[in-house]
Formats: C-alpha cells, sequence, structure tokens
C-alpha cells in the first residue's frame, strides 16, 4: 500500500466496496500526483465505474477513504468545485440548448457571470460547437453532446478531471479535440483521471496507467514501463493489458508495488489473489 | 455555502426543471393534442363554474357557510403530501443528470430544486383554474383582496405538505431498496387498496343514498378545525372575518416550523439514498431461462408470429412490472365489483361470464398492444432489418394478446355455468368473448402505434415505458363501450327480450361492421407506422 501522500490530487487508500458477498473492489490504493494524466484501464466489470463513483463521492465506499486535491470527498461542498466529472453517458438535458446548459452549470457553480460568458464562449469556439450552441441537444450528435458535456465538466476549472470513455463513438476530429483537451489541461496542472477501453487514447496522452482487474490494481507504471515489462508478449501496450488482465499480473512479472518515475504508486495484488474476490 | 445559496441553487434548478417540463410538452404534438383536449373538457367545467363561484361569493354571509370549506381544508394537505409521496416514488425520487447535479451542487439544492419544481408544475396544471375561481369569488364577495390574501395562506401550507410528501416519497424509496420484498407486497397491497377504496366508495355511496345520509354532516366529521380557522386567516379584513384566530396564527407557525426541519430530513434520506448503491444480492436470482422454454409451444411454433407472440409472453412473465399499466382496470372494477355483490342468485352467472368477457377483452388489447412502437422500439433496428415483415412483427403482438385474453374470456364464461349460467349461454358468452377479444387485440395496436411513449418513467423503482394515460382511456372508452354493447345485445337476445326486426339486423349489422372494420383498419394503421418508423 503508498503511503498516504499529503501532496497528492488523488488520494486513496484501501478501497473496499462490496455488494451483498460480491466484492466490486478489494483494497484499492492510489496515490496519484497533481498534473498527472492517470489513464485507468481494466475489462468490462472490473470495477473503473465504481471507482470513479467512489473517488468523485458519488458512491461510498464499504471502507476506505479518499482525499481529492486535499478534501475529504464526504465533505461535498469542498469537493464540488475542486471536481470535474464526465461520466460515460453525458449528463444532459435535450430539452436545452448547449449555451444553456453551460449557463445553467455555470449558475449552479457560482461562476461569476462575465468569467462565465468569457469562458463559454471560449469553449465553444474551441470545440467547434458556437454555431450550433443554440440549437436544442436532442438535435445534436453523438460527438457534439461529448463535446458539450466536457465542456460542462472543465466549465469551473477544476484541480481534478475524472473522465469516464470520454472519446467512445466519437469521429476522429472531436476525440482528438478531446485528447488534445486533456493534454493541455494537464500542463495547465490539473490532474486528469481518465478511464477507457481505447488504448492508443491512453498511450497518447496518459502519464501513468493503472490497470483493474477483478476489484484490485494488478499493474501500475507509465506506459513506456508496461510496454517494456510485456515485451516477451510482443511489447504494445494492448499486450500489456492483455497479459495483467488475463492471468493476473504475473505476465508482467509483477506482484511488487511499482513506483513509477511520475511518483504515483499503487498497490498491485498478488497474482494469484486477483481472482479469488469474485 | 449558507442555506440562502442553496436555496437560490434550489430555485435555479426548479426554474430549469420547470422549463424543461413545459418544453417537453410542447415537444410532441400529439401530446399537445392531448392537452388541448384536457383543456377544452375542464375549460367548459371551468367556465360554468364561473358564476357559481361569483354567486356563493354574493350569498356567503359566513366562512362556515363557504360550500366544502371545511373538509377541502382538511383534506388538501393530506391529499398533497399523498400525491407528493407519489409522485417522488413515480419520478422524482433521482434527479434527472443526477451526476452533474450531485457534484455541482449541494443535496439539500437538488432537494429544495425537486419539490421547487414540482409546486411550478402543480402551479401550471391548476393555477389558472383555481385563481379563476378564487378570483370569481372574491369579487362576488365584494372583497378582491381574499385573493392575494388566499395566496399567501396557501403557500406554506402547500409548501409544507410538498415537503413532507417528498420526505415520505424517499423514505419509502429507502426502505424499498433494503427491502425489495416490501416494495412487492406494498405493490400487491396497493392494488388491494385500490380495489377496496374503489368498492367501498362504490357501496358507501349506495349507503349514503338508501339510508338518505346527509353529506353535509360527514363532511364535518371530517373537518379539523384548526386549519379552517388558518385558512379563515385570508378572509381577515373582509365581511366573512373581523379578527385573527389564536388557532390559525398557531397553525401558520406550526406549517412555518415543520418545513424546515421536513427538508432537513428530506435532504438527509436523499443523501443516503442518492450516495448509496442499489444492494445487489449475493447469488443472482434463479432466472428460467433454459432453452427449453425460449422454444415456442404449439400452437406458437406452427408460424413465425406465434414465435414473436411466445417471445412477449415469455417476457411478460419474466419481467410483469413493465406491465403496471393494467392496473388503471381497477378503477373501473368497482361500479361492476358493487354490481356483482348486490346481485341477485339468478343475475351472478350471467354477469361473471360477462366480466370474464370484458375482463379478457381488456387484456387483450391492452397488455400489448397500447404501447407497441414504444415497447418495441429498442429492438426496432433489428426487427426491421431481419428480414421478418412487418406485418408478422405486429401479428405477433396481436396474437400474443389474443393469447392472454382468450382463455379468460373462454374460461369466465365457461366457469359461470357453475353459478347457474345456461350451458348454451355460457358458450355463446365464450364465443362473443372470442371476437371481442380479437378486436381489441387488433384495435389496441393501432391506437397505440398512433401515440407511442417512448421515455421510459421510473414507477415504483422499475424503468419501464408505458402508454400514454390518454391512449388507456380512449382504449377504455371505446372497447368497454362496443364490449357492454356486445354482451348487452347478447343478454336480451338470449333470454328472448329481442325479435328479429329489421331495425334490430341493421343494428347488429352496423355493430359488426364497426367491431370487425375499425380493428382491422386499426391494424393496418399499426403495420403502416411501423414501416413508416424509419421515415421519422
Amino acid at each position: 500500500m503508498p503511503s498516504a501522500n499529503t501532496d497528492a490530487a488523488i488520494q486513496a487508500t484501501g478501497l473496499r466496496k462490496v455488494y451483498g458477498s460480491a466484492v466490486a473492489l478489494d483494497d484499492v490504493s492510489l496515490s496519484i500526483p497533481s498534473g498527472t494524466v492517470y489513464g485507468f484501464l481494466g475489462p468490462n466489470g472490473a470495477g473503473k465505474t465504481t471507482t470513479m463513483r467512489i473517488l468523485t463521492g458519488l458512491t461510498r465506499p464499504t471502507d476506505g477513504s479518499v482525499r481529492i486535491a486535499g478534501t475529504d470527498v464526504r465533505d461535498r461542498r469542498a469537493l464540488a468545485p475542486r471536481v470535474g466529472y464526465l461520466p460515460e453517458t453525458p449528463p444532459l438535458y435535450d430539452e436545452f440548448s448547449a449555451r444553456e446548459q453551460l449557463d445553467y452549470v455555470a449558475d449552479l457553480r457560482d461562476i461569476p457571470q462575465s468569467t462565465a460568458q468569457e469562458r463559454i464562449e471560449r469553449y465553444l469556439s474551441e470545440f467547434e460547437l458556437r454555431e450550433d450552441a443554440d440549437k436544442r441537444i436532442d438535435a445534436y450528435s453523438k460527438g457534439m453532446k461529448q463535446k458539450t458535456a466536457f465542456v460542462q465538466a472543465v466549465l469551473h476549472e477544476p484541480d481534478v478531471l475524472f473522465l469516464d470513455e470520454p472519446t467512445a463513438g466519437l469521429d476522429p476530429r472531436a476525440a482528438r479535440r478531446i485528447r488534445e483537451s486533456i493534454a493541455a489541461f494537464a500542463d495547465e496542472g490539473t490532474t486528469v483521471f481518465l478511464s477507457t477501453h481505447i488504448l492508443p487514447v491512453v498511450e497518447a496522452v496518459a502519464d501513468e496507467v493503472g490497470v483493474l482487474f477483478d476489484g484490485r490494481v494488478v499493474a501500475e507504471g507509465t506506459p513506456a514501463e508496461l510496454r517494456e515489462r510485456a515485451e516477451g508478449e510482443g511489447g504494445s501496450l494492448e499486450d500489456a493489458f492483455l497479459a495483467v488482465t488475463s492471468g493476473g499480473a504475473e505476465g508482467l512479472g509483477s506482484g511488487e508495488t511499482v513506483e513509477s518515475t511520475a511518483g504515483a504508486s499503487a498497490s498491485p495484488a498478488a497474482p494469484d489473489a486477483s481472482n479469488d474476490s469474485r | 455555502m449558507s442555506a440562502g445559496g442553496d436555496l437560490r441553487h434550489g430555485l435555479r434548478i426548479a426554474r430549469a426543471e420547470l422549463s424543461r417540463s413545459i418544453r417537453g410538452y410542447g415537444r410532441d404534438w400529439r401530446r399537445l393534442v392531448g392537452i388541448a383536449f384536457a383543456v377544452l373538457f375542464l375549460g367548459g367545467y371551468l367556465l360554468v363554474s364561473l358564476p357559481a363561484a361569483y354567486a356563493v361569493g354574493r350569498r356567503t354571509g359566513s366562512i362556515e357557510a363557504i360550500p366544502f370549506l371545511g373538509a377541502g381544508t382538511s383534506l388538501l394537505p393530506v391529499g398533497l403530501v399523498g400525491l407528493a409521496a407519489l409522485r417522488t416514488l413515480e419520478r422524482i425520487g433521482r434527479p434527472p443528470a443526477e451526476d452533474l447535479l450531485l457534484l455541482t451542487t449541494h443535496p439539500r439544492a437538488v432537494v429544495l430544486g425537486l419539490i421547487g419544481a414540482e409546486l411550478g408544475r402543480l402551479a401550471v396544471w391548476f393555477g389558472v383554474p383555481i385563481v379563476a375561481l378564487v378570483t370569481a369569488f372574491g369579487f362576488g364577495l365584494g372583497a378582491p383582496t381574499v385573493i392575494p390574501a388566499l395566496g399567501l395562506v396557501a403557500l406554506p401550507l402547500f409548501a409544507c405538505s410538498a415537503v413532507w410528501g417528498y420526505t415520505l416519497g424517499i423514505g419509502l424509496l429507502r426502505a424499498f431498496r433494503r427491502l425489495p420484498t416490501i416494495r412487492r407486497l406494498l405493490k400487491i397491497g396497493g392494488i388491494g387498496g385500490f380495489v377496496v377504496l374503489t368498492f367501498g366508495s362504490q357501496l358507501a355511496g349506495g349507503l349514503i343514498a338508501e339510508r338518505s345520509i346527509q353529506a353535509s354532516g360527514l363532511l364535518d366529521a371530517v373537518s379539523i378545525r384548526p386549519l379552517v380557522s388558518y385558512v379563515s386567516l385570508a378572509f381577515v379584513g373582509t365581511p366573512l372575518a373581523d379578527s385573527v384566530s389564536l388557532a390559525g396564527l398557531g397553525v401558520l407557525a406550526a406549517l412555518i416550523a415543520l418545513t424546515p426541519v421536513g427538508v432537513v430530513a428530506a435532504t438527509q434520506q436523499a443523501s443516503a439514498l442518492w450516495f448509496t448503491d442499489t444492494s445487489v444480492t449475493a447469488e443472482p436470482s434463479e432466472t428460467k431461462t433454459g432453452g427449453e422454454r425460449l422454444a415456442a409451444p404449439r400452437p406458437f411454433s406452427v408460424v413465425k408470429s406465434g414465435r414473436i407472440a411466445w417471445g412477449h409472453l415469455l417476457r411478460a412473465v419474466r419481467k410483469p412490472q413493465e406491465f403496471t399499466h393494467l392496473i388503471l382496470l381497477v378503477f373501473f372494477l368497482g361500479p361492476v365489483g358493487t354490481t356483482v355483490v348486490q346481485a341477485a342468485d339468478d343475475a351472478l352467472g350471467p354477469l361473471v361470464a360477462g366480466i370474464g368477457v370484458g375482463l379478457g377483452t381488456y387484456l387483450a388489447g391492452a397488455t400489448f398492444g397500447l404501447n407497441p412502437l414504444g415497447d418495441d422500439r429498442p429492438h426496432l433496428p433489428f426487427l426491421l432489418l431481419s428480414g421478418t415483415g412487418v406485418r408478422t412483427i405486429v401479428r405477433g403482438r396481436a396474437l400474443a394478446g389474443v393469447a392472454l385474453g382468450l382463455p379468460v374470456a373462454a374460461a369466465l364464461p365457461a366457469a359461470s355455468v357453475v353459478l347457474g349460467t345456461h350451458l348454451l349461454h355460457a358458450a355463446v358468452f365464450a364465443a362473443v368473448g372470442a371476437g371481442t377479444v380479437v378486436a381489441a387485440a387488433a384495435f389496441g395496436l393501432g391506437l397505440g402505434a398512433a401515440y407511442p411513449i417512448y421515455e421510459e418513467r421510473e414507477f415504483w423503482g422499475t424503468e419501464t415505458v408505458v402508454p400514454s394515460t390518454l391512449v388507456m382511456l380512449v382504449f377504455l372508452a371505446i372497447v368497454g363501450g362496443g364490449t357492454l354493447i356486445a354482451l348487452l345485445g347478447t343478454w336480451v337476445t338470449l333470454t328472448g327480450g329481442l325479435g328479429l326486426s329489421p331495425l334490430v339486423v341493421g343494428a347488429a349489422v352496423v355493430y359488426l361492421a364497426l367491431t370487425a372494420g375499425g380493428p382491422y383498419l386499426s391494424y393496418r394503421y399499426a403495420v403502416r407506422r411501423y414501416r413508416r418508423y424509419h421515415l421519422e
């Protein structure tokens, strides 16, 4: 288990989530420094969304604690201005236009009106939404909805940004726009927690990668480190992912805590324990 | 953030939710037509009622003399709490765009916003007629000040009732989540309660009429004096009241004190509900989905539409909660039930046979037919590209309805023989039932296809698409009326009360033509709607 890092943007310790007798998360600990883009990988049903919901305070863990930018996630009032969250299904109101939606969110976030208007116009232009900004969202394409939801998540310029499959189903142009924005936010010091199945996106933008399997973090490191350790399997991030999610972490020869060059750390499960929880 | 900040956010959320609702009404022209019908229908009543309210205002010499004030004032908060709890169970137990709102603002603001939006919707639906009636009454009284005064008095009462109704609803949702068995029992109990309430009200009405009980005495019995005193505050300064009552002020103080307490309780309950995942049972419940049951048995397996019908029936058995809309029939069973209870011995058998025909006909049309496009929507891309003809798909739905309704329409007349129905009569009733069942199954499909509802709604914790209430009512009116005519005609013919005059034959021909032609055209329309679905 990593030691508590008071400077970490995301500090999760001993997270466990149990539904009945089914263990969704088991002793997940994360320590992610500010400004890191953290790629969070895992097969379907591994517990990625549960982890994200716990990290954003939307779901209570059975055990363990989370601090985001130094704030306990149970303190919702303090947490709200620090985090932005783009869930897999964009939380938008079909009856609103993009501009109305963003105005509404800015109002609820108490962003001063002049600042909000400046940001809204800037983001609408950057994401090529300006021409359609006054059309109702129910007429938008998937990509337009996703971009609107992305803007909504970053409008208050949060310290930590949680993105759940932000580029899934997008055309290359829209996907690239989102990827560039993720990199830009990270450059400005925002910590990005990126959950996705699209490995090239992770390879392109992530500083650190964590792999969740059967409710446990089974591997963690930079993309280069994971690739390097999967050389026997072919050497790509996909090979590394398949190796750790098919038979635990032994495929990478790990089993010990991985300390990455960027400083993020997790507690990977012992290889033979990764399947025990289900 | 302060309570004031949450209140401001709550008002913003309420405004947004209300705006979404109004835009939602305007988005669908069919819904607008439904609303226009409702406005025309109720507007007529309102126009007739306004002079009456004015006349009451002119004649009234005391608060006690205002008709129904005591009972109305006392029943209003109870009704509002019940309504708010039901709306919470059905619609607003979780906020829309939940992830967004809960990460943007405090749950207390969300609770305030959802309750505020409900009050706003109530005002949109009922505000105009109520204000019109109160205005007419106020001008009749010669004291227009009563109009804003009643508004001021109503606000705390409505707010307090809505807040506690929401708290009750959220509390029930939490209880349902923790104890799913309670939910199932309450559903059964709720249906039973509706039946008892409907039968009870019919019996009570009969008793009141028989024994000449004065309704005013009953109404006085349910009046709560302090609440009447509270509403009387609105009349201070008018010819009806000249002083402020202490009891009225006490109720006002209680309402003002209880409302924030309710908000605190609702926020605690809502936070616990929203930030806790649905508990999952240790092992997935045993579902009988073996291949042997998926294979349609005879006679369903003979034709493709039969196999499709079997699929619908399997779905119905495995997820019966998708058919909650069928409960509407309970309201119409009340009078029939009372008639059964009061029926003479020799009439009981035919009555049961008739009920069987009516029930079977209802099930045949209403179970699978009243929202076919909405129900099929997730599968339409597959269905329409599957190579199966649209007619077969639509026929499959109709067959599923027939397969459900026909046994009921045949079995109850057969069983009524035990209660004294002549065997031949029972057979004729069953034959009539077979005809109305087929007609209803076909008619329901066209009617439902004309006004599809695609949005899933959470009803008592289950996400499902249910037919439009307007469609249900039209179906009940047309099919119910048609079936009743068929049953009465059959009964009168069987008992020899109807000779074969040209008029009777002509009426029978017209009836049969309508019963066959209407459903056929309706079925054709449903097929057309499926074919043109991709054009929408």
